[in-house]
């Protein structure tokens, strides 16, 4: 009964939703089976706008995994943001420093190097947060906008690519991008590396002493304290891990897909990152799912709007709309959780 | 005719009935107690009467004239008045303005302070509750915070007071005093609702008595007609078993706990001052004193989650004062916290999990890295039958269970692999009395076995049942440990835990 009452309250908020589309796509004067109907072949048209979704994906399983181990531990971290573009700054500097590297011994180091920048970049408010209780919501918001002005004078100055006049570096030499996985596709490997994370952090957050340490520290810190637990070392460590994974978000999108750094790589990546741990309940798997039906909606949304005129923002406001929703189901769907 | 008549009221939570077709009465200026163990429905019954619940079937009536009351404010417009078992006062104000808090007095909303404390005073006065109306709530002790909450209610003109266990934290010097006030109140006509399990002090007390079991009220009579042992038998059911305690003489050579001087300061005060114990294998040190004497602070310092500011503490020779956490346990230290919620349990995590909070670093559970969750399931699963815990599943939430089964969970926990030692602080808090025994019995079978143990409880019957020696704890200080004996001077104790240290000498001259 109650598994049932769960099941209805999940169909009504597709209902909702798909009601206040409906109205959203009447309000701007367009026909809703023509939205719709783009919007699936947007989705499922062709080979290529499904690639699509998996390359939007990407980023979006890296960032969100990271958020979801933060939250694991109680670290919220709302910076995922800033510390995508710390890994694309640490790949750009590391590629054209070491720029005769093959890519065997290339690809690792960037990665390693991304996690070790974004990892630092959500370290430090993670240590503002155990040694002198600032919150991180805060500061890791904070560092957002110190990581995006830090690019916008690394594309000025030092990476600046001499040959063009506009803001962004030079492309990364060969050694130092990610293959494409099919040829025709902007599909690149980057998807593994986010598939990879995703094993990964699972086997160590849920079946490593280390990782049920993050987690008892996430749940009840005091009784892990009693415990003998160190809750400064678990947050130290999950917010390195959480930052470091948005970093190598960060990594995959400059070796992979735009080869080189500049400023508008993550149209807010790292923020769409907390929908994605939220509606996937802060597990790997259920990251996967949630990264992959928000880069659906994305990616179908631009299909709307190029055959049947709706804006993509609407793709925003429905984001925002199964957001509210699933936060307030337990209370708008009261009747049907609790057993009577 | 009855003041308060209550019909076949019922109740029931998630299916389980806390009060099952109950009838009560209560006669205008009558002290009626509601016996029973925890969970038997008392709380359950008094907070339907007072708006806090609903029911799910009967009636009340009140001056012979039907009422449902649906939140407190409506119960207290007909002048029927509850102290909860916790109280509810806004620690960072005055005592006053907890008094008048939420009442729109003559002037509001700037009313003249001086005219209501001189009412205050004057309710204070009327019945002995000597209180200091500009003090702060935070600088009170539980004893002065309840009076406030008693003022609180007279203050609105309440003739019905209901109390909700108002001795658990009050020594036996504040209870007696406590128990001149309600007389005083009943002589003046007002009407008490007296929740508690305590026998003694009903018979010290009550004119009526309403025994609730299981949710079922059991018997009403007048006290002067029944006697303790009838009581106790329609509150259990059964006999209580006496808890046989032999003499244990161990020579195992080894030292067991023993603190020397240990003192800790905490933001400029003295929590503990230069406390010096041992505890011998197969003994049981009971500390007795009211809470927030430094009890927690106690046992904290001990396992070393709060670290001493002086003195050393050792196990079996090993000087334990520079070591983690996690390195006391090992050394073989069980720790029974007296808040399992906050400190002793992951609610939201399952059973296996739970558990897992003491072993996770444990190599015999670790293969390859990785947490053996066969092994542990295996673990739990023994647990579990071992200890008889009611659970739908291995992988529950500890939350769905029962507050006996999660001590049970703790127990398991901290009493696996025979510990050298246990610091055991209120391990029966909110436990029925059949959890208790078991509790108490597992201490037992602990202490037979050559274990150390500390036990803490503010039920001084629980600390008299079990100790061997009782050390009586007050504002961070030990003003005597006596051997627990026939010729143990209970009274002494009692003055000792107020910290009447100059009556305590010369009643034991």
């Amino acid at each position: 009964m109650k598994q049932f009452g769960k099941l209805l309250s999940y169909l009504g908020i597709a209902f909702l939703t798909l009601s206040i589309s409906i109205l959203l796509i009447l309000l701007v004067g367009s026909s809703v089976t023509q939205a719709f109907s783009s919007f699936l072949s947007g989705i499922f048209g062709s080979f290529y706008s499904v690639s699509e979704v998996m390359v939007k994906a990407t980023p979006l399983i890296l960032t969100g995994l990271g958020v979801a181990v933060g939250s694991r531990s109680g670290f919220i971290n709302i910076g995922a943001e800033g510390q995508l573009y710390m890994g694309a700054i640490a790949v750009t500097f590391i590629a054209f420093w070491l720029n005769d590297l093959p890519a065997i011994v290339m690809i690792p180091l960037v990665i390693l190097g991304g996690f070790v920048f974004g990892g630092i970049w959500s370290v430090i408010p993670g240590f503002l947060k155990v040694r002198f209780g600032i919150s991180e919501v805060i500061t890791t918001l904070m560092f957002n906008y110190i990581a995006l002005s830090i690019v916008g004078i690394l594309v000025r100055t030092w990476l600046k690519d001499p040959a063009s006049s506009l803001p962004m570096s030079a492309f990364l030499p060969d050694g130092a991008t990610l293959p494409t996985l099919i040829s025709t596709t902007r599909l690149h490997a980057g998807l593994l590396v986010a598939l990879i994370s995703v094993v990964l952090v699972w086997l160590v957050v849920w079946k490593t002493p280390t990782g049920y340490e993050m987690r008892a520290v996430g749940l009840n810190p005091r009784a892990s304290k009693c415990s003998g637990i160190s809750v400064y070392k678990n947050i130290i460590l999950s917010s390195l891990i959480s930052g470091g994974l948005a970093g190598i978000a960060g990594v995959c999108e400059v070796s992979g897909l735009h080869h080189k750094l500049l400023e508008g790589i993550s149209p807010g990546y790292g923020y769409i990152a907390i929908i994605v741990a939220l509606l996937g309940k802060n597990h790997p798997v259920g990251v996967v799912i949630s990264a992959l039906g928000i880069a659906a909606l994305q990616v179908g949304s631009l299909g709307m709007q190029r055959m049947a005129g709706v804006p993509t923002s609407i793709s925003s406001i429905i984001m925002g709309v199964v957001v509210l929703l699933i936060l307030a189901r337990k209370s708008l769907f009261r009747r049907l959780l609790t057993d009577e | 005719m009855a003041l308060l008549s209550m019909k076949n009221i019922s109740k029931s939570f998630f299916g389980k009935m806390a009060n099952s077709q109950v009838c009560f009465d209560l006669e205008p200026g009558e002290i009626h107690a509601l016996l029973g163990e925890n969970g038997a429905g008392k709380t359950t019954l008094m907070n339907i009467l007072y708006g806090i619940y609903s029911r799910d079937s009967g009636d009340i009536f009140w001056k012979g004239q039907e009422v449902s009351f649906t939140s407190p404010r409506d119960a207290i417009a007909f002048k029927i008045g509850m102290v909860h078992q916790h109280f509810m006062l806004v620690p960072t104000l005055t005592v006053s303005q907890n008094i008048t808090l939420g009442l729109k007095e003559k002037g509001y909303p700037f009313p003249d302070r001086k005219v209501l404390n001189a009412t205050i005073m004057e309710v204070s006065q009327k019945y002995g509750l000597q209180i200091d109306v500009n003090a702060y709530i935070s600088n009170l002790s539980v004893g002065e915070q309840q009076r406030v909450e008693i003022i609180k209610l007279l203050y609105r003109d309440a003739e019905l007071l209901i109390l909700d266990e108002p001795t658990a934290m009050l020594t036996p010097q504040e209870t007696e005093y406590f128990f001149e006030v309600l007389r005083k109140l009943r002589a003046d006509g007002h009407s008490v609702i007296i929740i508690t399990h305590r026998i003694p002090e009903i018979m010290s007390i009550s004119d009526r008595v309403t025994v609730l079991r299981d949710g079922y009220n059991v018997v009403t009579a007048k006290t002067s007609d029944i006697s303790e042992q009838e009581l106790s038998r329609y509150m259990i059911g059964r006999q209580l078993q006496i808890i046989q305690r032999e003499t244990i003489l161990s020579d195992t050579g080894r030292e067991g706990i023993a603190l020397e001087e240990v003192s800790l300061q905490e933001k400029g005060r003295e929590r503990l001052n230069s406390l010096s114990l041992q505890i011998a294998p197969g003994e049981i040190v009971g500390v007795a004193g009211v809470d927030g004497n430094g009890q927690k602070e106690l046992v904290e310092v001990i396992l070393g989650i709060r670290k001493q500011s002086s003195g050393k503490i050792r196990m079996d020779g090993v000087d334990m004062s520079s070591l983690s956490v996690l390195e006391r346990k090992k050394l073989g230290i069980g720790y029974i916290s007296d808040d399992r919620h906050q400190d002793g349990l992951v609610m939201d995590m399952s059973l296996t999990d739970n558990i897992l909070l003491k072993t996770h670093t444990d190599r015999r559970f670790i293969k390859h890295g990785l947490i053996n969750t066969r092994l542990v399931r295996a673990e739990t699963q023994k647990a579990v039958e071992d200890y008889a815990i009611k659970t739908p599943g291995l992988n529950t939430p500890l939350r769905y269970l029962s507050g006996g089964n999660q001590q049970k969970l703790i127990l398991a926990r901290e009493m696996a692999g025979n510990p050298k030692a246990i610091i055991a602080h209120q391990p029966s808090r909110g436990l029925d009395i059949g959890a208790t025994e078991f509790v108490q019995q597992q201490l037992l079978q602990h202490r037979s076995n050559g274990c150390s143990i500390l036990l803490i409880s503010a039920d001084l019957e629980e600390v008299l049942l079990l100790s061997d020696r009782i050390a009586v704890l007050y504002k961070g200080c030990f003003l005597g440990i006596f051997p627990n004996t026939q010729e143990l001077d209970l009274s002494q104790i009692g003055l000792l835990m107020a910290g009447k240290t100059s009556e305590a000498r010369k009643e034991s001259l």
